[in-house]
């Protein structure tokens, strides 16, 4: 293996391996997209075969699932845990109302863009996924992880002043920490 | 026949009409009776239909909004077990300044139904107690359930649509487009012509 700085080290092979190999999911779901996890998650579609699990706390899990609509007043929770999960991070969207809004496009409370607010590595359309096409964008993630694309959360740390702008434009009353990295 | 059928309802009317002088009220159908009263009678009506009537459970109590008329009408839902009938309750209050007597002294969870109210529609109930903000959180803008709220302004001021999605337009043929797949059977008969 030539050990020059572009190609990976075989450390980086076993990280990003054992990465995408252990997606815990932070156990939180914002909109109706959320009834579809528990049958991804049990023993029909049982994701686990593939590594992903729940996780109780922010700080545990690396995957942030954005189940569905998205009002603007648990964006700011969103926004929270998000800022809370340890690197390496990863944020999913899931169904068509994180897309554009789907049918809440007109909606005076959801979110229409959820990237314009957080950084998302994979969109999951469909309004509800079946757990099919969840294990699908699962699968996505992680070829991206092994490509070494999924760095939502390095788009982020460096592109905060915009995400920072986008969110106080919805979230107008701003009393939250700021966290370092 | 149908006199026995509507027997209790009417005798309901009957009584209320002969209690307050300035009450209207109406069988709708079977097991449901509609009042109109006016707004400072409300408290009166509601506590002499808890306590003489036997409509002890207060369902729901919910607002129309009416801007042809100019008026906000909000409406009390009772349910008696005893009589298993459901007495409407409704009164018409004016569109500028709205406000109405509070009931949560009658029933409790009144409260949480008048804050939800005032929130929406932005109704003063005097004497209301409660946290001004209920549901939305830092509202500044006209109470959202108003029927001349204009939700898609207020997106287009607030958020930004996904280009593409800026109605509620029918997307099939687009999707079709990029994706080189047919429109399945069973979805042609659904249309928003
Ligand atoms: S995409 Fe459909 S299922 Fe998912 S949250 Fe929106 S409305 Fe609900």
């Amino acid at each position: 293996m030539i050990n020059d700085k572009n190609s990976k080290k075989i450390v980086d092979i076993i990280q990003d391996f054992s990465r995408r190999h252990s997606l815990f999911v932070l156990a939180y779901g914002t909109g109706c997209g959320a009834i579809e996890i528990p049958p991804t998650m049990t023993s029909r579609y049982d994701a686990e075969r593939f590594g992903i699990r729940g996780m109780a706390t922010p700080r545990q899990a690396d995957l942030l699932l954005i189940t569905g609509y998205l009002a603007s007043k648990t964006l700011k929770r969103v926004i929270r845990a998000y800022e809370q999960m340890q690197d390496p991070k990863y944020v999913i969207g899931f169904g068509s109302c994180t897309i554009n809004g789907g049918m809440y496009w007109d909606s005076y409370n959801t979110i229409k863009i959820l990237s314009d607010y957080i950084p998302v590595d994979v969109y999951i359309n469909g309004c509800m996924p079946r757990p099919e096409a969840v294990i699908t964008g699962f699968i996505e993630l992680q070829n991206l992880i092994k490509e070494g694309k999924a760095n939502g959360a390095q788009k982020y740390k460096e592109n905060l002043e915009w995400y920072r702008e986008n969110q106080k434009k919805v979230i107008k009353d701003w009393k939250m920490p700021d966290y370092n990295w | 026949m149908t006199d026995t059928i509507l027997d209790k309802e009417q005798k309901l009317v009957q009584l209320l009409e002969q209690t307050f002088k300035k009450l209207s009220g109406k069988v709708v159908r079977q097991r449901r009776v509609t009042v109109s009263v006016e707004k400072e009678l409300v408290p009166s009506v509601l506590s002499y239909a808890k306590s003489q009537l036997g409509y002890i459970h207060l369902s729901h109590m919910s607002c129309v909004d009416w801007p042809e008329n100019n008026n906000f009408e909000i409406i009390y839902i009772l349910w008696s077990p005893a009589d298993k009938v459901q007495l409407f309750i409704k009164t018409l209050i004016n569109r500028e300044n709205p406000e109405i007597d509070n009931v949560d002294m009658i029933w409790k969870h009144a409260n949480t139904y008048e804050r939800e109210i005032r929130e929406m529609y932005g109704i003063q109930f005097n004497g209301l107690v409660g946290a001004q903000e209920f549901i939305l959180e830092d509202w500044d803008d006209m109470p959202p359930m108003r029927r001349d709220f204009d939700t898609v302004e207020y997106v287009d001021d607030n958020y930004t649509f996904r280009p593409g999605r800026e109605d509620a337009g029918d997307v099939r043929e687009e999707i079709v487009k990029r994706s080189g797949e047919d429109i399945p059977d069973f979805a042609k008969k659904y249309s928003r012509d």
